[in-house]
């Protein structure tokens, strides 16, 4: 599988036709109406949508397909910014800082820099997707899962940063994130876990239930309490950043492309957990990290540029390999064999003008998405003008039908509400949301590659030591972890500071 | 729990309570052969974990000798509207099988709408109105998605 630049170019020419213009541009609109609606993740959305594309040639509908997926990633962003309802787990980052801002009157340039972020990175990921997609490919394989426990455990150590000087809080946090995911089954044996013999927690507790519940719900019970007239009462003004915003956040934007584009390119290593990584990596480089959860514009790109990179590098090990990185990912394979594309090492020999139509066509519709998005940004931005005796209800009205629409289950949207209560209490108290998120994420792939290295290595831990790239995770983790503690043992202050620096 | 001392001592409590209740939980786990990850390890090690940050933030609250900050809880109508607030989400789902979405959206809507301010009633049956009709067009009809249509649009 090689690069040619008459292949690029042929795939342009097949991209540029009329008929698949049209489709991608549908594909856009379709995703980012599919990424606004919390819940319904583009993986449900690809999947809703397949059916209606067989009467597309293969090549219209993978690229419609491919148009959805980006432009759902991008929709993500919307409703957190500007309701803080992350109806992803990796809108969660971009609801940090972007809710913030539109609580200062500024959801209009947090959106609009949320756009050009996932333009930009979803951009210089496709110049690595065209040009080093072999290469890469091959980093995919040499992670096994000593490796994917070390990176896991890595990012399980990112709760120091995000817990700020209330760090036994945030381990505590972290703690009850890993304990709702433990309830249910063994992902290994089957054995029923901390269900306390009922059949309603068998299936586990859906972490999305707990996202939406912890910022969303209980926003609304802020709110209502303090009997607000809109989220943000100061003027909108501007919709679009200041150029000395863009310059802040031109780095971060390069920055966050890395970070997401090679651990997007890892099975498994979702959005979710490369926005955490590039955020907390982007507040640890900022000179001001004390800005960070409370309007950072920085974090806002840092979260969305990561999240693009992701979703976009993922395409490479599906095209090279036939490997899933994510649900969607899968979804999209299917579609792809649904037509008799079989990806793997020969369907860039077999079928080169598809192959290179989709990857072209992925660099229109990413200018496609910041045309058809940046106009639309004054709409959005105007959400948070709306009285919150309206918006309230409606953004329940969302979370509700978000959370239900999970596995079509009551019981799911009652754990949101009990989710919305307990982050209430922990707002109210001081506690750190961000880190029981962030285990809630991570755990089940934590604990199934945990397991697998531990079969391989019939049972010892020093596995994660003895191979190179498990081992520099693993250093990275536990360096971070002792930097953290080592703080907060010089610190006096008490467990009261959330998200304020170390 | 004025101070956010006394909340973090009872917080901490808690916490403490639920590790013992988690490490039992664990104790409970059938296993019916040896693995080398025993579905009892991570159950035990987070209870163990939880257990220890409840010991924790107990004692260092208890120890702290600094300025103490007040919490600040709503009033008696905020905790009115709180509760009516939470119990309507609650009737929202509890009567979502039964009535469907787009009634149960509707219901919930208006009367959340009219609680918060009452003197826009119109509003509130319009805007109930309108998302309920969307809920059931984008989501059931378009979108295909299975939530419950109820014996309104079903009949």
């Amino acid at each position: 599988m090689g690069f040619s630049w008459d292949y690029l170019f042929q795939g342009f020419v097949t991209a540029l036709s009329f008929q698949n213009l049209f489709w991608a541009l549908v594909g856009s609109l379709i995703g980012t109406l599919v990424g606004v609606l919390p819940g319904i993740g583009p993986a449900s959305g690809i999947a809703i949508l397949l059916p209606l594309t067989t009467v597309l040639p293969p090549t219209s509908a993978i690229i419609m397909m491919a148009a959805i997926y980006y432009g759902a990633m991008y929709g993500g962003s919307t409703t957190a910014i500007a309701v803080n309802i992350p109806g992803e787990a990796s809108s969660v980052c971009t609801a940090l800082d972007g809710y913030e801002m539109a609580k200062q009157g500024k959801a209009g340039p947090a959106l609009s820099i949320s756009a050009i972020s996932s333009f930009i990175a979803g951009t210089l990921s496709l110049v690595g997707l065209t040009f080093f997609a072999p290469l890469l490919a091959d980093f995919a394989l040499v992670f096994g899962p000593p490796e994917y426990f070390a990176l896991m455990f890595m990012g399980l150590s990112l709760i120091i940063s995000l817990s700020g000087r209330a760090l036994l809080k945030g381990i505590a946090s972290m703690a009850i994130g890993l304990m709702v995911s433990l309830i249910g089954q063994d992902p290994l044996t089957g054995a029923a876990r901390l269900t306390f013999g009922t059949a309603i927690l068998t299936a586990g507790v859906d972490f999305i239930s707990v996202i939406v519940g912890l910022f969303a719900i209980s926003e609304v019970m802020i709110n209502v309490e303090q009997r607000i007239s809109t989220i943000s009462r100061i003027d909108i003004g501007s919709w679009l950043p200041t150029w000395a915003d863009i310059k802040q956040c031109l780095w971060t934007m390069v920055r966050c492309t890395g970070v997401g584009f090679f651990l997007g390119l890892l099975p498994g290593c979702a959005p979710s957990v490369t926005t955490f990584v590039a955020y907390d990596l982007e507040k640890r480089v900022s000179k001001h990290p004390e800005r960070f959860g409370k309007g950072a514009i920085e974090g806002v790109a840092a979260a969305e540029g990561a999240n693009n990179a992701t979703s976009t590098a993922g395409f490479i090990p599906l095209f090279s390999f036939g490997l899933p990185t994510a649900p969607s990912m899968a979804v999209l394979l299917g579609g792809l064999m649904m037509y008799g594309l079989q990806p793997g090492p020969m369907l860039f020999a077999t079928n080169p003008d598809f192959v290179w139509a989709v990857i072209a066509s992925m660099y229109i519709g990413n200018v496609m998405l910041l045309v058809l998005n940046l106009p639309l940004v004054g709409m959005w931005a105007r959400i948070v003008v709306i009285p919150f005796y309206i918006l309230g209800p409606i953004i329940v009205f969302c979370s509700v039908v978000g959370t239900y629409s999970i596995r079509f289950q009551a019981f799911d949207v009652w754990v949101m509400l009990l989710f919305g209560v307990i982050g209430y209490f922990m707002r109210k108290f001081g506690w750190p949301v961000a880190p029981m998120v962030l285990a809630t994420v991570l755990a089940q792939m934590l604990e199934t590659s945990l397991g697998q290295a531990l079969l391989m290595s019939q049972g010892s831990p020093l596995i994660f030591f003895t191979k190179p790239i498990a081992a520099v995770f693993m250093g990275l983790g536990l360096l971070s972890i002792g930097r953290g503690f080592w703080l907060q043992m010089r610190s006096q202050a008490p467990e009261v500071a959330m998200d304020e620096p170390d | 729990m004025k101070t956010l001392r006394s909340a973090d001592i009872a917080t901490g409590f808690l916490l403490a309570m639920l590790g013992l209740l988690t490490l039992w939980a664990s104790s409970t786990i059938t296993t019916t052969m040896e693995h080398r990850l025993s579905p009892r390890a991570l159950p035990y090690a987070v209870g163990l974990l939880v257990l220890f940050c409840g010991i924790g933030i107990a004692v260092k609250a208890w120890r702290f000798r600094g300025p103490d900050p007040e919490i600040k809880w709503p009033d008696g109508v905020g905790i009115k509207i709180i509760t009516v607030s939470l119990a309507s989400i609650g009737f929202y789902n509890a009567f979502m099988n039964l009535l469907g979405l787009p009634l149960a959206t509707f219901l919930y809507i208006t009367f959340s709408i009219w609680y918060l301010n009452r003197a826009k009633w119109l509003t509130a049956l319009l805007t109930g109105l309108i998302c309920g009709i969307a809920s059931y067009y984008l989501f059931i009809r378009l979108l295909g998605l299975s939530f419950p249509e109820g014996f309104f649009f079903k009949g």
